[in-house]
This record gives C-alpha cells, structure tokens and sequence, in this order.
C-alpha cells in the first residue's frame, strides 16, 4: 500500500480527536445569524439600486423649471418614464437572480447565480453611468449652444456673474463635476469587487479553468 | 411541525458534525474562525434542511453545503462565539497510542493540505474522506476526468512534500 493511502486511513480514523458540539448547543447555533457573503451581496445590492433611483427623486425644484424653461421639460419627463420602466426589469432579473442562489448546487453553479446576481447589479450601474454621461453631453451641449437664453433663465446677471466668459466656465465646472462622480464611483466598485468579491472570483477562475 | 424538525435536524448533525470538524480544520487557521465557520455551515445547513428529500445520505448532502460555506460563502465576522458551546476543542493528539512518524507524516499532510488552494483542498479533502470521483466532481460541479486528473496532480504534490 503506498504511503498516502495509509495516511488516507489514518485521516479517517482519527476522528475521535475532532471537536465535539453538544445538541443543544447545536440547537442555539439556529438562532444566530448569518454573515455570508450572499447576505453583504444582497445588502449592497440592494442599496445600489435605490441609490441610482433614489436620484432621480431628488432633482430640486429649480432645475426642473430651469429644463422646463429651455423647452426640454417634456423630453425629460418622457425619458425618465423610459428610465423607470428598464429599472423594473432589472429590479426583476436582480430578484430572480437572488432566488436562484442556492447553498445545495454544486459550488460552481453556486458561485455562477452568484456572480450572475452581481453581474446584474453591475450592468445597472453601467446603464446608469452611460445614461449620466449621454444626457450630461446633450444637455449641456444643448445649453451651450444657447447659453445666452440660459444666463436669463438662471438670473445670473442679478447674481453678479458676468456673461463674459459665462458659457465656458459653465461647460468646465460640468465637466468637473462629472469627472469627481465617476472617479468616486471607480473607488466604490473597487471597494467591493476588490475586497467582498476576490476570493469568489479567483475559486470560480480556478473551477473554469479545469473545464476549459 | 416545526419542533420535530428543528430534532431532527440536530440529531443528524449531531451524529455527522465531525465531516464539519474536518472541513472547519482545513479551511480556518485559529479556533475563533473554526467556531465561526461551524456556526456558518450550522445556519447554511438548517436553512436548506426543509428543501432536503432523503435521495441521498445526510451525510452525503452535509459535505456539499459545508464545503460550499467553507469555499464560498463563508466571510469573517467578529460576531461572538461562546467557547464553552464546544465541548472539547483541543487538537492535541494523544502520542501514546500512535506511531511517531505516522503522526509526524499526518501533521506534515495537513501543513501540505493548507497551502493548497481552495479548490484543491475541496479536491484532495473528498478523496481523504473516500469519495468516489463521479461524487467529486458532481460536488464541484466539474467533469469526473477533469476530477481525476487534478486530484492526481494534488497527491503527487502531497507526495513530494511527504518524501522530500
């Protein structure tokens, strides 16, 4: 018998050596909670998607009247129906993802519903960045191309801002601003794929790379 | 219901604990993240209970949903464990009934064990506890050749590490 096979009997034999929990304090255990990664994934998932809508809840008044004003007011409105209709469809894929994950699939198929669930989360934050960009672009290059209409709307001349250079300081500080979400944002998904995701992600490298 | 249930339950893992013992082993470092990680694979294993039809052994079922809280799920926290809930922690193994070098060797193949990679301790933990291929590999969800081959691989290494 070669070596390892006798250690393998030994390994089964030894198990008198191994810890022993009571039954009650096995029953207790059920009443603990859990820490898995499944249930962070959740929680993070979760304040994500609310983060993203809650954002277009909170446009301030102003720059409603502002759009309303310039004459977009109504592609607006449109649009963020649009907005809302594609957030319920991934609200749904995200649910029905969750529901998937199952501890008693085997580990691969486990970590894919798992993965797939952020994968879902993660296309809504690209849908919503994309869309931050392409309508930044076209209202501001909207705006710009009628800044002079815009200094009226938004009484700047009362707020002692000069018109003189108005609409390419107007365009920098977007720009500005737009830059300073995405960056912050970069840092936010670094966060969690980095820290709450890397041992996931390298065992389901790990199990891929057997089968291919 | 519910009562008989939670019994049952106990009573099986109870009388199975030690495959969860084994895996806490291999895949935690100090008795705090054992004590976690069993607690872990407790809560996992209840929540999926009521879903458990007896097609298999609860045994059998036991080794997919520890190994998948071990490698997948499990994440430190720094909840509180009450120690005394385990009964006899101590590793200690008792020399007098055993060879010296086999146990020498033993130690080392745990040492060796641990440096592996998750999924490689996953591979060479199944085939210490005797499973057979086709069970390893629908446990990780890979193919039975794939499972054979990387298994052999593994032992080969352990091999070396065992007889430098």
């Amino acid at each position: 018998m070669d070596q390892l096979d006798k250690l393998k009997k030994e390994w089964q034999s030894r198990e008198q050596e191994l810890p022993k929990v009571s039954y009650n304090s096995i029953y207790k255990m059920l009443l603990k909670k859990s820490s898995s990664i499944v249930k962070w994934i959740f929680i993070i998932s979760v304040i994500e998607l609310l983060f993203w809508i809650s954002l277009y809840f909170v446009i301030p008044e102003d720059n409603i009247e502002v759009m309303n004003e310039m004459g977009i007011g109504d592609i607006m409105f449109y649009s963020n129906i649009v907005h809302f209709i594609i957030f319920g469809i991934f609200i749904f894929f995200f649910y029905k993802n969750y529901q998937s994950i199952q501890v008693t699939d085997n580990t691969k198929v486990l970590m894919q519903n798992i993965l797939n669930t952020r994968k879902t989360v993660r296309y809504f934050v690209y849908y919503n960045l994309g869309m931050f960009v392409l309508v930044s672009i076209a209202i501001d290059s909207y705006f710009y191309s009628r800044s002079q209409q815009l200094y009226e709307i938004m009484d700047f001349a009362n707020k002692g801002i000069p018109e003189e250079g108005f609409a390419t300081t107007f365009i920098i500080s977007q720009i500005i601003v737009g830059v300073l979400v995405i960056g912050l944002l970069i840092v936010f998904y670094w966060f969690v794929y980095g820290i709450l995701l890397k041992r996931l992600n390298r065992n389901y490298k790990e199990l891929k790379k057997m089968d291919d | 219901m519910n009562k008989e249930l939670e019994h049952s339950f106990v009573k099986q893992l109870e009388e199975n604990q030690n495959i969860v013992h084994k895996i806490c082993r291999l895949y935690t470092n100090d008795q705090d993240s054992h004590n976690d990680l069993f607690q872990e694979v407790t809560i996992q294993l209840w929540r999926a209970f009521p879903k458990f039809r007896g097609d298999s052994k609860f045994s059998t079922w036991m080794y997919r949903v520890a190994l998948n809280t071990a490698i997948t799920l499990y994440r430190k926290s720094k909840r509180q464990i009450n120690i005394q809930d385990f009964e006899s922690i101590s590793f200690k193994i008792k020399t007098e009934e055993y060879d010296d070098t086999i146990e020498q060797q033993l130690k080392l193949m745990y040492e060796a064990i641990k440096k592996l990679n998750d999924i490689d301790k996953a591979l060479v933990f199944l085939y210490l506890e005797d499973k057979s291929y086709r069970e390893i590999s629908k446990t990780l969800g890979i193919t039975e050749v794939n499972a054979r081959v990387k298994i052999n691989r593994a032992k080969e290494k352990l091999r070396k590490i065992l007889n430098p």
